[in-house]
């Protein structure tokens, strides 16, 4: 007897086999308005929100005093200032204007100041205060204190694309041994890390193709079993305690979106063909520089098609062990930002950091968009999980919101320095404003914010 | 047979104060002061508790809450590999895990699956199914031949006979029900039977009932919840063969046969002489000793030469080789810490200056004495991993003595410290730099805890090599640990031999691996008489494991939150 062999998936990178990318257009000039800037219907052109991380702080302005300040911000504020050297790189790839610089901010949630990297990363992008676990002569380990930013926006703006958010990461080199919290960008909540893709191939999966063309034999099959799955998953709700109950929901809820994924057509888009780039290492050496170009261009068009309207990339880790061989330093980034004597290699490797961020805003710049482009209609929030990792300290950690925001953001950006500290999560609830203007408050606890910062109001 | 060692050493260390109070001790006693840090394990031991249960069950033994606990990636694949061969194991692609407080177990008993994981499985699932339909393994879970695409018996037979392997416990009608209907359906669609089958197989493989361990336990007489047969025998058959449950086994568990502590140590014996259990130690030490890292971790050439890819997988080799030794054929486990042998290739005799002929396979070699190596310490593949990339890092190997092999959590360092080396004259080795970095006390307090451990692995750089200089300056490899001159790994690990903190933390890290929870007070204690078990056998693995398993603190849990 022959066995039979269900079809593998049959993807539309078969059907679209040799086709070269197109783009432009994504949004067809129907649904649009005489204006080009809002649909038909009436609503506003959609608004992304993109977190972007990199991980250990700047170089410190003075290593003999690290009460002085990072390199970063520039002296001048408001509009037209003059870049630093590490702002540069968006000068030159002709994106600075579409960002404001952020500095003297104090990051509320990390008032208690427990522990560096994870003060600063969780209180930046989430506004909570993260949870330690109490280690009990085990290895220490925290979880974020809430959902971050970007997640808030998704759950916003959820049923209104295919894909709720989409997490990526570049550099490979970070750490697991210290809980989620360092680990990943993106939480849904605390016990809900949301894990990138390093690969560019799965994130193209994701992105473009999960969508099986209208006969596929496979689909009915694929979708029974989710069904059964979901049954059992609801089954075991009800023998669990309360905390499973939750984690269970979120893997209904996982099953839900496949289930949807599965059934949905095509976008009416020219969707990418899957791209060759890998994230492996060359000559045990990572390639960052295409992955991160080529992770840029599909989050972009995945914006173009309106795939998904909010994700992360998690340029380098927190705490994690980036070596930029490309710059010449033998030394991995967390080690590196350490020591004193590497001060001017960790100024080398934030500059190239932020020219790896203009490659971003360049691919949503060059995506146009009814009478504007991608970046117009996005916030992109760039931070850290420390100002220096020489000093840990969670005050005047780097950050840039870039974008127009759909015309929230103040454009061109601005240089605004705060003289009084304020709290970080106001900028968070700028840029989750930027997609539900109805917001009111972001982050919680004793880093919840419910004044945005008027600076980036546009 | 409780043991209290609070270690007059440590105690000393803590005199001169971490900046918080820290248990040295490892064994969950009481650290002393009245700041002392709040992660201690709390009472190391209650001593005179009653034993009311006939299964030695203390009367106030509060055990920690249980949770679904998703199967690890090792686990899973080793499971599909039992239930549905090599072919259906080498297709399946899980998703990665994440550590918490070190150990993926725990990770997977406290975080949800996302978007990405569930995508995952079900690729995986699918490939699973269609590699197993392709090798006739399914044919494995039924004895009836279909009489066409719509014969319900014939389908109803393979979903209860793989689903009750799959999912550890016989089906519930409605399980029946639901996976035969997924079946005939696809059976139906494409007029075949088989397709049928592996419509189901992808589809049971997805269940949560595959993917958790799932464990609730029942209420005793006593008001004790004590996990189910088959509940014991899944954590029993992971925790082993770091796979799922065979139908042996689960006979067994349904017959009662695991409901005493005899029949349940006699089963634990028998499955650790399955090939399995070997694979399981090994997926246990990977995770202790970080050896996962070394698949891609960085070096620099210009400091490391001679570090590829072929040095990298050798050094793993070895450690894995060494530890399957202690653990299943020396007898003697305590000799991870100190052996003086190890086994080397070729590739890693050139790399530890081992003279003789040596070839691609790997042999065992007593050390010689002048490298000053013995145990795992002294293995190139630990000290790589507790490097940087192109140092060593004495602060990472001291931390992991303490962490791992002791069980010391060490604080985080205070707010408003800065964390820098200072800048020398660029002449100072990497100790003396670290020493100048000790001369401040908001630094000192933690880091004499870990730097002077590393110090005495100095002579051993940043991939494990011998060396005998540091910046053109001697190696100082001079140090002492807990009050002992030491220098060199053997002498580090005959200290930690001599240790019962480093027995006890093993019995935890067993403990925490085996169950996905820190233990709590009560489980501390019970370990506490599982380790006295340990050291009474002159340190035999397989008794600690075994007496792990038959430990109330293996057998019993708590309310779920």
């Amino acid at each position: 007897m022959k066995p039979f062999r269900l079809h593998r998936r049959t993807m539309l990178r078969g059907a679209l086999g040799g086709s070269t990318v197109a783009l432009g257009l994504p949004v067809l000039e129907a649904m649009l308005n005489g204006n080009g800037d809002a649909y038909a219907n009436g609503s506003g052109l959609p608004c992304r929100l993109v977190t972007w991380f990199f991980g250990n702080g700047c170089a410190v302005a003075d290593v003999n005093n690290t009460g002085a300040g990072i390199r970063f911000a520039p002296g001048e504020t408001g509009p037209g200032f003059a870049p630093t050297p590490q702002l540069q790189p968006l000068a030159d790839r002709g994106v600075l204007e579409y960002c404001s610089v952020l500095s003297g901010f104090d990051i509320a949630a990390a008032a208690e100041h427990r522990r560096g990297h994870h003060d600063g990363v969780a209180g930046f992008f989430s506004g909570y205060p993260f949870v330690e676990l109490p280690p009990n002569g085990a290895n220490y380990a925290s979880k974020f204190g809430g959902p971050s930013i970007d997640q808030v926006a998704a759950e916003r703006l959820a049923g209104q694309t295919v894909i709720p958010s989409v997490q990526m990461a570049i550099s490979k080199r970070i750490v697991g041994g210290e809980g989620p919290t360092l680990q990943y960008l993106s939480h849904q909540g605390p016990d809900q890390p949301l894990a990138p893709y390093f690969d560019p191939r799965e994130a193209w999966d994701k992105l473009f193709g999960t969508f099986t063309v209208p006969d596929d034999p496979a689909k009915p099959a694929r979708l029974s079993a989710l069904d059964a799955v979901r049954e059992d998953v609801r089954r075991l709700q009800m023998r669990v305690g309360a905390n499973d109950r939750m984690r269970l929901e979120s893997h209904l809820d996982a099953v839900a979106q496949l289930r949807g994924q599965i059934d949905a057509l095509a976008p009416v888009c020219t969707l990418p063909p899957q791209t060759p780039q890998t994230n492996d290492d060359v000559e045990g050496q990572e390639q960052i520089e295409a992955v991160n170009a080529v992770m840029s261009e599909l989050l972009a068009i995945a914006f173009a098609c309106d795939i998904t309207r909010v994700g992360s990339i998690q340029f380098t880790g927190s705490v994690g062990y980036t070596v930029f061989n490309n710059l010449g330093i033998s030394r991995g980034h967390h080690d590196l930002t350490h020591d004193a004597a590497e001060n001017e290699a960790v100024d080398q490797a934030t500059i190239f950091t932020m020219d790896q961020f203009g490659v971003l805003l360049q691919a949503l710049r060059d995506m146009p968009e009814g009478d504007g482009n991608v970046l117009d209609n996005s916030c992109i929030l760039l931070g850290s999980d420390a100002a220096a990792g020489l000093t840990h300290s969670v005050f005047d950690q780097p950050c840039i919101v870039a974008g127009g925001g759909g015309g929230m953001l103040t454009h061109p950006g601005v240089h605004y320095r705060s003289e009084s500290g304020e709290n970080a999560s106001d900028i968070l609830l700028s840029c989750l404003q930027t997609v539900d203007p109805e917001a009111t408050e972001a982050g919680g606890g004793i880093g919840v914010s419910t004044t945005p910062c008027s600076a980036l109001q546009g | 047979m409780q043991i209290r060692s609070l270690l007059l050493g440590a105690a000393a260390l803590l005199a001169g104060g971490c900046y918080t109070g820290v248990d040295v001790s490892g064994t969950g006693a009481p650290s002393g002061g009245s700041d002392s840090f709040t992660t201690t394990a709390g009472e190391g031991g209650t001593g005179d508790t009653g034993t009311d249960s006939d299964d030695g069950v203390p009367d106030d033994y509060d055990p920690s809450p249980v949770a679904l606990r998703r199967l690890v990636g090792s686990q899973y694949a080793a499971s599909v590999r039992l239930l549905l061969g090599d072919a259906a194991a080498d297709a399946a692609n899980p998703p990665d895990d994440a550590a918490i407080n070190g150990f993926t177990a725990v990770g997977a008993a406290q975080l949800a699956l996302g978007s990405a994981e569930v995508d995952r499985y079900e690729a995986s699932a699918r490939d699973i199914a269609s590699a197993a339909v392709g090798a006739g393994t399914h044919l494995s879970h039924m004895d009836c031949t279909p009489t066409g695409p719509a014969d319900v018996a014939c389908m109803r037979e393979f979903v209860q006979r793989f689903g009750r392997l799959a999912f550890r416990r016989s089906l519930e009608n409605d399980e029946l029900d639901r996976y035969t209907t997924v079946g005939l359906t696809t059976a139906g669609d494409f007029d075949e039977f088989y397709a049928g089958v592996e419509s189901t197989l992808a589809a049971m493989l997805q269940s949560p009932l595959f993917l958790y361990q799932v464990e609730t336990g029942e209420a005793g007489e006593d008001g004790q919840r004590r996990l189910r047969g088959t509940e014991l025998a899944t954590r029993m058959s992971f925790f082993l063969t770091g796979a799922t449950p065979d139908g042996t086994l689960l006979d067994a568990a349904e017959a009662g046969e695991l409901d005493n502590t005899d029949g349940l140590r006699e089963s634990a014996f028998s499955l650790l002489e399955r090939e399995e259990a070997r694979g399981a130690l090994g997926a246990f030490t990977e995770e202790l000793l970080k050896l996962h890292e070394l698949d891609g971790l960085p070096k620099d050439a210009v400091a490391f030469p001679t570090y590829d890819v072929d040095l990298a997988e050798a050094m793993h080799e070895e450690t894995r080789l060494f530890i399957e030794h202690v653990g299943f054929e020396s007898g003697d486990f305590s000799e991870m810490f100190d052996a003086d042998y190890t086994f080397v290739n070729d590739v890693l005799a050139a790399h530890y200056g081992i003279p003789g002929e040596f070839g691609e396979e790997f042999v065992q070699v007593t050390l010689p004495p002048d490298q000053k190596r013995g145990g795992i310490l002294g293995h190139a593949s630990v000290l790589s991993v507790l490097a940087h990339v192109s140092s060593s890092s004495p602060t990472h190997r001291g931390k992991f003595v303490r962490e791992t092999l002791l069980c010391t959590t060490i604080p985080a360092p205070p707010p408003g410290v800065s964390t820098d080396l200072p800048i020398g004259d660029g002449t100072e080795t990497l100790r003396e730099r670290l020493e100048i970095h000790m001369t401040d006390p908001s630094c000192a307090g933690c880091h004499v805890l870990m730097d002077p451990i590393g110090f005495a692995l100095e002579s051993y750089d940043g991939v494990g090599a011998f060396r005998t200089q540091d910046n053109n300056k001697p190696i100082d490899d001079a140090s002492e640990l807990d009050g002992t001159p030491v220098s060199g790994a053997a002498e580090v690990g005959a200290v930690l031999r001599e240790n019962e903190a480093a027995h006890v933390c093993l019995v935890r890290n067993l403990y925490r691996h085996a169950t996905g929870h820190i233990e709590s007070d009560s489980e501390l204690d019970a370990l506490q008489d599982v380790t006295a078990a340990y050291i009474d056998s002159g340190y035999d693995l397989q008794t600690a494991l075994v007496e792990i398993v038959g430990s109330p603190a293996f057998r019993l849990v708590g309310e779920p939150l």
